[in-house]
């Protein structure tokens, strides 16, 4: 964690600063430029969720998988905040749709394009 | 008044004894039947009944004698398919299941009486698979005298499952099935109920919108259920191979993430923001316990305050969040609201603490010892191990290996130090706590409901 990021962003990352140099920093800086801090980072905690999960590749140790899932919750806490529900709502359709895919289901486009539409159309 | 059930079940050997004693008796609990007879009817040529002791040595003499009587390796007209003129390509040779079905009850009637399936003390009913692994289905029919439908019970519960089944409908075949397959396995549906009649209390009543908070609570719950599962490297739930095991790991993963995702989007399709970060509250906590869990289990068995800990975040958060997230649906007051909130709180603990002595029941439908085996934070054996004559052998039983000797051993000493006991009574105190924060929750009978919903959740035998 770096100073430029701010304690904001280290209020919010309890238990998960040891995966934010993972991709999380790089995906919460793309998301920056689109969003709040906030939402930003809930999109890029959405995508360390699935990548430590390896979703629709090999099962995950499951260690990774429970930081996922927590990466998820906080995530969802985040925007629950921000009582938008359209982000709410296009978030959670993101995930749906990679989730059903990795499962087998119909193909997905790809998780930040979905999450980058479903900022665009709530913004 | 009758009421018919299917009560489906996959078998995995091609004999199989499947003691579904625990399952019929959910099935009295569930429809309210109080006097009567539950008439069960195997819907297959090759699946018998059975009233037998669930003693495994004796399951082996058992499919021995059939062995013995109908044997699998001598010759039958059903299998010579050249004769018959309806074989298909995929008839399979069970000559020897049909002649062993003739020696199996095709149907049966059990008694119940005061709620209970009227069953000797070494009686246990059997589904008999002869020519599996297959999925099968008994019918089955309760008659007799129910308890009347308590407020905001059977209405409610028709409304959570046709709510849970217009939700799973509409999903991709990938991740409804296996999903599908877990909720109508069974659940007490506790969960969802307490947001139903939460959602009463307030000026604001809408059995739909009640429904829809419910049936999302209840796949959050199982959502979590499937990657609990995968973590705990779990063969069975609720009597069928738990998704990891029959999808495996990679699915299972992807399917307990498109639930999750799915409920939350329901939540917030209600538009209450209150409501929506209540429950997103509640997920994380789950999240922060089960890894606090997983990290514990170095710790084993701990004790009392890391249990507790555990337990308010992994069981008790989504329960307090029905209820706190119900209310709050229903625009009750802010004391109301947190009246439930502590409520739901104890309750499940309560739940939870009674969840833990069925690791010890031969007839709960959960594998004997399955916590010890997986070192899950179980309070009776903390308290075992605080026993002054017994202690010290259960430690050092768990800081072991624990191989399958050792798991009766550790029950036996819990059992013998008083420990089951003592977790009942505790049980039964704190969801006496619970019911008296319901003073001031009066509205329409939701009040009485809770307090049995209450009372169920700890006297209960699965």
């Amino acid at each position: 964690m770096t100073v430029a990021e701010g304690p904001e962003v280290a209020a919010h990352l309890g238990g998960l600063e040891s995966i934010w140099d993972e991709g999380m920093r790089d995906a919460y800086a793309f998301y920056g430029v689109r969003a709040g801090q906030e939402v930003a980072l809930a999109a890029a905690m959405v995508e360390a969720a699935l990548d430590l999960q390896h979703l629709g590749a090999t099962a995950p140790d499951p260690a990774r998988l429970l930081l996922g899932d927590l990466c998820l919750a906080r995530a969802s806490r985040l925007l629950a905040a921000t009582r938008d529900t359209h982000l709410q709502i296009g978030f959670a359709r993101a995930v749906e749709r990679v989730a059903a895919a990795a499962a087998g289901g119909p193909p997905a486009r790809p998780l930040r394009e979905l999450l980058t539409a479903a900022i665009g159309e709530a913004g | 008044m009758i009421a018919a059930r299917r009560l489906e079940l996959p078998t995995s050997r091609p004999t199989e004894f499947v003691d579904i004693t625990a399952r019929l008796q959910d099935q009295v609990t569930a429809a309210g039947l109080r006097e009567g007879r539950l008439h069960l009817q195997s819907l297959h040529t090759t699946l018998g009944l059975a009233l037998n002791e669930n003693e495994p040595l004796l399951l082996q003499d058992l499919e021995a004698t059939l062995e013995r009587l109908a044997p699998r390796d001598v010759s039958y007209g059903h299998d010579d398919l050249c004769r018959r003129a309806d074989a298909g390509a995929d008839e399979p040779l069970n000559g020897h299941a049909h002649s062993r079905a003739l020696l199996l009850l095709p149907a049966c009637t059990l008694l119940v009486e005061g709620g209970r399936l009227v069953l000797g003390r070494w009686q246990a009913v059997f589904a008999v698979e002869l020519d599996g692994p297959r999925w099968r289905q008994l019918a089955m029919q309760l008659d007799g005298d129910f308890l009347p439908a308590a407020p905001g019970d059977s209405s409610d519960r028709d409304l959570v499952e046709m709510e849970l089944a217009r939700q799973l409908m509409v999903d991709p075949v990938p991740v409804r099935e296996p999903m599908r397959r877990l909720v109508e396995a069974g659940g007490k549906r506790i969960r969802p109920l307490l947001a139903m009649l939460a959602a009463r209390v307030g000026p604001s009543r809408d059995p739909a919108r009640a429904a829809a908070l419910a049936a999302a609570i209840e796949l959050i719950h199982n959502a979590t259920l499937v990657h609990d599962d995968y973590v705990d490297d779990s063969a069975t739930r609720r009597g069928l191979p738990t998704v990891a095991a029959r999808e495996g790991g990679s699915r299972a993963v992807a399917i307990g993430d498109y639930y999750f995702a799915k409920a939350t989007r329901i939540i917030a399709e209600l538009g209450v923001p209150d409501v929506t970060a209540t429950i997103a509250s509640a997920v994380e906590a789950i999240c922060l316990s089960q890894m606090d869990d997983v990290r514990l289990r170095g710790s084993y068995p701990g004790d009392y305050a890391m249990y507790l800990r555990v337990v308010r975040g992994k069981t008790a958060s989504l329960f307090a969040a029905a209820c706190k997230a119900g209310a709050q649906l229903s625009a009750a007051p802010p004391s109301l609201v947190e009246r439930l909130d502590r409520f739901g709180d104890l309750l499940g603990v309560a739940f939870q603490m009674s969840d833990d002595l069925l690791d010890y029941s031969a007839t709960s439908g959960k594998p004997l010892g399955q916590d010890i085996r997986q070192r899950t934070l179980s309070l009776p054996l903390i308290y075992a191990t605080e026993d002054r004559h017994r202690g010290g052998r259960v430690r050092e039983l768990l800081a072991g290996p624990l191989e399958e000797d050792d798991v009766r051993e550790v029950q036996t000493l819990v059992v013998a130090s008083g420990a089951l006991e003592r977790v009942g009574k505790q049980a039964r105190s704190v969801a006496a706590a619970a019911q008296r924060e319901l003073q001031g929750v009066d509205r329409d009978g939701v009040r009485p409901a809770l307090a049995d919903l209450a009372r169920s959740a700890v006297d209960r035998t699965r």
